[in-house]
């Protein structure tokens, strides 16, 4: 009987995926050996016995390079049957792997980047988003090693090759950082060390990579102000833009980036496939009023210790930018996304992950531009707000005084483009019909004069100066 | 394979059913065995669930497990579904089920079908849900 893949505990089916895995190294196990049968497999053969190497690979470390040649002498699609197999196994199966496992899958997949396998970047993009978030356990911090070495080693290959790859993991390792810098223990120097590097050389180096990522660059950036390679990268960046090398890009501005949208792409790589599943479960077949036990799964699986809290600004992107449901779940009586935000606002404890996760609803609002930005990223937030009145209204009132705080003091220098991108939201979200007017906000009995003002101020100052 | 609210008492291993564990009791000892009371439900309907033995610690609430040839009777005056001798209980996932909690097959009055000396029919509804694991407050 073949070596496992995974631990299935008992009473727990043998996931089928690994199964066929498993199946097609045992049924061709003599043949895996030297010397290799020159006969050209047919297509399912070469399916099988692409699915067999890696079954071999990931649970023979002492026969892994024989495999590894073995692939690389019956390759005829450019590794794309094979790569497509690894990135099934990374999507469905990382956590439960064994380590010496896992172990083998990161080998692997550095060997797949030297050769320019078809679908290499998919595997790392998946591996990527295996980085748990506040989770500094020793076998995620082992995984950030080694994708951080990875990525620094393969730099100039992927460059080249896969340019968009690097932008991810600029992304997901700034993210990352954040959290290791929150926790301040021995045990991270190094791995800190590796990955501010890695980041630094990207910006410095590549900023055209950076641009990429739009604006959520900017708020990814502001958590590590603390650090003093990024307080002086953030300084460049709005004080003296020309530094950075921006390739086919005149970059002249900050505002430039605040303008630009992030795609949602970068909002589902601090989400892991497991926690994306169950999110899009939850806001597509629970009904709301019923969603207390689902809630409680989720949290005990993914928000379990006081660390993970700030998992929960990663959670908020995701669902305001990834997760934009079909006009037929909006209307039905399905869990909406402004229900979600809220229990999330009342999990985290601390005050500062609290700000982060409001300035995660917010942050798309900031710059709003109809002709770049989604009505439904900014819809949960003026939906959270409205339907918090009258039961919920402290919720109301700190959402409020957090948007009209953030509208004054995010950046000073540029306080009337944020002006006009607030006003404009709320403007598209009356047109739109999301809320068929904001009187329920300004002429709200609970909230105080001063608020309302403000807001009214806000709406006015918009009006009056778009162009 | 079988939905929740097309379950019959009956002295026979006969049911296959899929459902997720939205609760589970304290587990206690009875003779030489752990036991342990769950609520368990499909999208139809929910029942109690008897765990036995080793099942009691394999099982967390939010597991999607089915059920075959497991067996829906009366143990010490009530009404559970169990695996029983012949059946087998395997986790195939979980979170990913939504669920009902009314009707409770195991809160309802079953009577001897007079057509049927073998079956058994519904009379009356006991309780909408589950007297021993109440539903949770509805939430915002």
């Amino acid at each position: 009987m073949a070596s496992r893949l995974t631990l299935t505990p008992p009473f727990e089916a043998e996931n089928e995926f690994e199964a066929s895995l498993r199946q097609a190294f045992e049924s061709l196990k003599p043949t895996l050996r030297p010397p290799f049968s020159l006969s050209i497999p047919n297509p399912d053969e070469y399916a099988l016995l692409n699915r067999a190497i890696l079954h071999g690979v990931l649970t023979e470390p002492h026969f892994a390079k024989t495999h590894i040649k073995h692939l690389h002498a019956l390759v005829t699609d450019g590794y794309a049957t094979f790569l497509n197999s690894l990135l099934n196994v990374v999507h469905h199966l990382y956590p439960r792997l064994l380590a010496s496992v896992k172990t083998q899958l990161l080998w692997v997949s550095e060997e797949t980047v030297r050769v320019l396998g078809i679908g290499y970047d998919a595997v790392l993009v998946s591996l990527l988003r295996q980085i748990g978030g506040g989770n500094c356990g020793d076998g995620n911090l082992w995984l950030c090693s080694k994708l951080v070495t990875l990525f620094l080693e393969q730099f100039e290959c992927l460059l080249e090759d896969a340019p968009h790859v690097l932008s991810f993991a600029l992304y997901s390792f700034l993210r990352v950082l954040a959290d290791h810098c929150r926790v301040g223990v021995e045990k991270l120097e190094t791995l800190k060390r590796l990955e501010i590097h890695f980041c630094v050389k990207i910006v410095r180096e590549e900023f055209h990579l950076s641009l990429l990522i739009g604006r959520d660059f900017i708020r990814l950036l502001q958590d590590l102000v603390h650090v003093p390679e990024f307080r002086a990268i953030l300084k460049d960046i709005v004080f003296d833009p020309f530094k950075f090398n921006a390739v086919g890009f005149e970059f002249k501005d900050v505002s430039q980036i605040y303008s630009t949208r992030t795609s949602s792409r970068y909002s589902l790589l601090r989400i892991s496939p497991e926690m994306e599943i169950q999110l899009r479960f939850l806001l597509s077949n629970v009904k709301l009023g019923h969603q207390r036990r689902h809630q409680m799964w989720f949290a005990r699986k993914f928000l379990n210790d006081p660390d993970k809290e700030f998992v929960a600004v990663d959670i908020v992107r995701f669902i305001c930018c990834a997760h934009h449901p079909p006009n037929e779940v909006i209307q039905s009586d399905v869990v909406p996304r402004w229900a979600l935000i809220g229990w999330l606002l009342t999990a985290c404890r601390s005050s500062h992950a609290v700000a982060n996760v409001k300035l995660a609803l917010f942050y798309d609002w900031l710059f709003f531009d109809e002709r770049v930005d989604s009505i439904m990223n900014i819809e949960p937030a003026v939906l959270l707000m409205v339907h918090s009145v009258p039961q919920y209204i402290d919720i109301t009132r700190s959402l409020l005084e957090f948007l009209l705080h953030l509208v004054d003091n995010y950046d000073v220098e540029r306080k009337d483009v944020i002006v006009k991108g607030v006003a404009s939201a709320f403007q598209l979200l009356v047109r739109k019909g999301v809320v068929r007017s904001l009187d329920v906000l300004t002429s709200c009995p609970a909230l105080s004069p001063g608020l309302r003002e403000g807001l009214g101020r806000l709406l006015s100052c918009g009006k009056v100066g778009s162009s | 394979m079988t939905l929740l609210k097309d379950i019959v008492p009956a002295a026979q291993n006969n049911i296959d059913t899929k459902f997720i564990l939205l609760e589970k009791g304290q587990t206690t000892v009875e003779g030489q065995n752990k036991i342990c009371l769950a609520l368990v439900a499909d999208e139809t309907a929910a029942v109690h669930f008897q765990f036995w033995g080793d099942e009691c610690d394999a099982f967390e609430s939010g597991d999607i497990i089915c059920l075959t040839n497991g067996i829906f009777s009366y143990q010490h005056r009530s009404l559970v579904l169990r695996a029983g001798k012949r059946g087998e209980l395997v986790k195939v996932g979980e979170f990913t089920m939504a669920y009902a909690e009314t009707p409770n097959m195991s809160e309802i009055h079953w009577i001897p079908d007079p057509n049927n000396s073998k079956s058994y029919i519904q009379d009356h509804v006991i309780s909408a849900v589950s007297r021993i694991f109440p539903s949770p407050p509805s939430d915002m």
